[in-house]
């Protein structure tokens, strides 16, 4: 186990214990990031009990927490400062298959209810 | 970072380094998390598709407000929402203080990584100890995986509509009807397999955490592993976003 290295030499097969380096980008940023989650978090609560239920109530709370979600991802869990093609490796797929499944609710959910009633 | 932002895009694929330039643990992590992201985006979606189809029904869909509306010693108070965004709250410290653990490996402060993953532990257990007084407050109420107590009767319609944020209120048998039973199950699915997310990602922070204190990472030279079961943790969270958003605030 004592075989793990930081940099590994170039034109070299690379191990599977190749560890790169990663280095601390300061804790500011991420305090920052949490005040910007519960902010956003006590705009959730108050658009609860300040506007009535609705379609637009809907979308905004979904936006919020597309928001947050971003935040979570690319701050906390770090994948801002990982390479591009890590980045798009992981997104991507996300964003596609996601979608897919949020066109079928719409779709089937639409057909179930008129089905039934 | 620095390696893949002086080296044009067309080397990188040549090889000799990683294009990902991630470790082999971290990016089967990823992965692992990626498949998880699509469980749940499919429960939630589910759970979307079953609400909707109810849109036009005689048993409409109970308003979550009427249903997780209490809070630890406010007894018979209308407080929908209260208790679920203190849940959510102590999810995002945790996560906060899972961050900077991470931060603290990077820098190779052992003494800082342990203190850190103790408030995480802490706090994931102050999550799955809300969570459980949640459960038991749906169950005693008439909450079952094949029944649901939370429809109303006329004569609870217009005392639901009556009530305000803080005031008193008491559910008669006359109030309350079957709901919709997926309202129910999918709750106890959807909340069950996030705690159960959540529990594992206690157990594996306090086997990391161990770790730390055994100073297993300082003789390993790095804090790799505090790192994964930060992603770990962190994804817990976003999962969470979405359980809150859906279940509690739409």
């Amino acid at each position: 186990m004592s075989s793990h290295q930081n940099n590994h030499i170039e034109g070299e097969y690379i191990p599977e214990s190749y560890i790169p380096h990663t280095e601390s980008h300061g804790t500011k940023q991420l305090w920052k990031t949490f005040w910007i989650l519960l902010f956003i978090t006590v705009i959730d609560f108050i658009i609860y009990f300040v506007f009535p239920a609705n379609m637009f109530r809907n979308i905004t709370f979904i936006v919020l927490g597309v928001i947050k979600a971003i935040l979570i991802i690319g701050i906390f869990m770090h994948l801002n400062f990982e390479a591009k093609f890590m980045r798009w490796m992981i997104i991507l797929p996300a964003i596609i298959f996601i979608s897919y499944l949020v066109a079928f609710l719409m779709i089937e959910g639409g057909f179930i209810s008129s089905m039934k009633y | 970072m620095s390696n893949s932002t002086t080296v044009s895009s067309e080397s990188i694929w040549k090889g000799g380094r990683s294009p990902f330039n991630v470790s082999y643990g971290k990016l089967m992590m990823w992965i692992f998390l990626l498949s998880d992201a699509f469980t749940f985006s499919s429960l939630l979606v589910g759970y979307g598709a079953i609400r909707y189809s109810y849109g036009g029904s005689s048993t409409p869909w109970p308003d979550p407000a009427n249903v997780f509306n209490h809070f630890p010693f406010a007894h018979g108070m209308h407080l929908p929402l209260l208790f679920v965004s203190l849940m959510t709250f102590i999810l995002i410290f945790s996560s906060v203080t899972m961050v900077l653990a991470v931060e603290a490996g990077q820098r190779k402060s052992n003494a800082e990584v342990s203190k850190y993953m103790i408030y995480t532990i802490i706090g994931g257990f102050a999550f799955l100890g809300c969570q459980a007084w949640e459960w038991s407050q749906f169950i005693h109420e008439g909450g079952r995986l094949d029944t649901n107590m939370f429809g109303l009767t006329d004569a609870g319609h217009a005392k639901a509509t009556a009530l305000k944020f803080g005031s008193h209120y008491e559910w008669l048998a006359a109030d309350r009807a079957p709901g919709p039973v997926p309202f129910a199950s999918l709750f106890f699915i959807v909340t069950g397999f996030h705690g159960f997310h959540v529990l594992s990602g206690v157990i594996i922070n306090i086997i990391i955490w161990l770790n730390v204190v055994a100073g297993t990472y300082i003789k390993r030279g790095h804090y790799e592993m505090v790192e994964k079961v930060g992603l770990y943790w962190h994804f817990v969270d976003l999962v969470w976003v979405f359980v809150f958003t859906f279940y509690y605030l739409i």
